[in-house]
């Protein structure tokens, strides 16, 4: 046998009385043993008290999830209400949402007496609803129709969005255009055009606009496609959106295969994430769709949430009423950026890539 | 649904940690979670990293309690507090914050100082075991996890890794075993 062997039998207590008495007399006499045991005795141990640690770790991770963990919660990744023009905004739009942060936290510990309030964001109604949601030309709209060279009044609420397919069908979060008065889009090669909402999915928290005049896609090719299969973890992912004025890239990988609160219709990706990006495409290296920008965990910096293309795919194919389906179709040809390097691949999807403006009447 | 009503005391905790009760655990996490939320958040930090210090917090107060000498010298609350206190002062040192520290509960145990800089170190010495088993690679990393963590006899480990019989699966355990010891151990002692 081994002196190890002996070692490991003496911590597990395997010696019977004969071969205690020697071990400690040899441990007792030879320095060399004893020192070789006493390295082995601490190794060994750590390694199991990394492994308790580990074991005790999961358990409290569980109690704390059973019994506070509804606290953290999503923010919604649209700007905040705006009243600035545009110079500037960039630092104002951070320092608002850093401000709405840290006020919504206190703004909880103080109403729960320090803990804080439960919170439930998930959307219960799971029914879809189909419907050309009515997009009313208020005032401001028309207004701004009328006077085209003129600067446009800023929007309540801007995000982002992408193309569905070659029809003008353009894909986005819920959260963001419920409740608008006029949505309209826009990037550095389509003038802002007018959209209505066709489609939306609460639960999935996404919405399919359509461009109101079909010239705008008449020549459109959308070089992506929706990606059917589930992604990967550690995949490398990538997102275009419009936190600002101009298109933004941030890239990062793919950290988990559910969401917020375990939701696994979500990804959770580890590309940072701002007020703006909600709505926009997260692609894989390949240049496929795999998900659309949701949200952000407040609590922790660059863990954003993107609903599943999946998900997406499932729900939009689940559509009934036949004149909405024969339209609501995802672009299916083979995407053509598969081979393209970062950089062209981005230039192919930019073009389809775009900044929504939501305008609301109140 | 009634509930029946529990109140723990002190020493109810530090028993039922002992022996490793689940309903302890958890009545206990339940207790003092909101200090240290307290604690934290007014002291510049997210409640993610209150739940982080609070889980440590915990992880040392339940080894504390697996020495069947530990007694509590202080009230429990006191204990958590301080515990959770040092931690959290360590962390902000740490980045570079220091100051006046918001204080929740009027007074602080000073020997929790000592327990937490013993758990850290021991936090130490395992980062620098699993860093020492990640240089080790594979299938050494494996074989020492299932053994020693695992508790996998050499029949399973020798079925699992492919070696032809459990002699062959305890060479080469012993050789990985060796080498790991070369490489945590600044001046490892040779036997055999």
């Amino acid at each position: 046998m081994r002196t190890v062997d002996l070692f490991d039998n003496y911590l597990e207590g395997k010696l019977n009385a004969q071969e205690l008495a020697a071990f400690e007399l040899r441990a007792s006499s030879d320095p060399v043993f004893q020192k070789a045991f006493e390295e082995h005795k601490t190794l060994v141990g750590i390694l199991n008290a990394s492994n308790e640690r580990q074991v005790l770790k999961n358990k409290l991770k569980h109690i704390h999830s059973v019994e506070f963990g509804k606290e953290a919660k999503i923010i919604s990744i649209n700007k905040p209400e705006k009243l600035t023009k545009r110079i500037g905004k960039t630092f104002m739009v951070a320092a608002s949402a850093a401000v709405i942060a840290v006020i919504s936290t206190i703004a909880l510990l103080s109403t729960g007496g320090y803990l804080l309030e439960k919170q439930d964001i998930k959307i219960t109604d799971l029914g879809l609803e189909v419907a050309g949601l009515k997009s009313s030309q208020n005032a401001i709209v028309r207004k701004l129709n009328s006077k085209e060279d003129k600067p446009f009044a800023a929007a309540n609420l801007e995000g982002s969005a992408f193309a569905l397919n070659n029809s003008g069908y353009v894909i986005t979060s819920w959260h963001m255009v419920n409740g608008a008065d006029s949505i309209f889009i826009q990037n550095s090669t389509t003038e802002r055009a007018l959209t209505k909402i066709i489609f939306n999915d609460p639960a999935l928290d996404i919405a399919v606009l359509k461009i109101e005049n079909e010239e705008v896609s008449k020549a459109w090719q959308v070089p992506f496609t929706f990606n059917a299969k589930s992604a990967e973890v550690g995949e490398e992912v990538y997102t275009l959106g419009y936190p600002r004025q101009d298109v933004v890239y941030g890239e990062g990988s793919l950290s988990s295969l559910s969401g917020y609160s375990n939701d696994t219709a979500m990804y959770q990706v580890s590309i940072p994430v701002n007020p703006g990006n909600s709505g926009g495409p997260v692609l894989d290296s390949q240049g496929n769709i795999i998900g659309v920008i949701r949200g952000k965990l407040t609590t922790a910096e660059g863990t954003g949430f993107a609903v599943k293309s999946t998900q997406i795919i499932r729900s939009i194919n689940s559509v009934e009423g036949e004149t909405v389906k024969s339209e609501l179709i995802l672009n299916n040809t083979k995407s053509s950026l598969k081979k393209l390097k970062r950089s062209e691949q981005i230039k192919r999807i930019n073009p389809y890539v775009f900044n929504v403006l939501v305008y609301k009447n109140n | 649904m009634l509930k029946p009503k529990v109140n723990f005391t002190d020493n109810d905790f530090v028993e039922g940690l002992k022996v490793g009760d689940d309903l302890v655990l958890k009545a206990l996490y339940k207790k003092y979670y909101n200090l240290v939320l307290k604690l934290v958040v007014s002291n510049n930090g997210s409640s993610e990293a209150a739940q982080d210090v609070y889980q440590e917090t915990i992880i040392i107060l339940y080894e504390k309690c697996q020495d069947p000498e530990f007694k509590l010298s202080c009230q429990l609350q006191t204990y958590v507090y301080s515990v959770a206190r040092n931690l959290w002062l360590k962390h902000l040192k740490k980045h570079g914050k220091t100051g006046e520290l918001k204080e929740y509960h009027q007074d602080v145990f000073e020997d929790a100082s000592s327990d937490t800089k013993t758990h850290l170190k021991k936090e130490e010495s395992i980062d620098k075991v699993f860093k020492s088993l990640e240089e080790l690679g594979e299938p050494c990393a494996s074989l020492i996890k299932d053994f020693y963590i695992k508790k996998m006899n050499m029949e399973e480990i020798s079925e699992k890794f492919g070696y032809t019989n459990a002699d062959n699966a305890k060479n080469q355990k012993y050789k990985c075993l060796q080498r790991l010891k070369r490489l945590y151990f600044d001046n490892f002692t040779i036997v055999d």
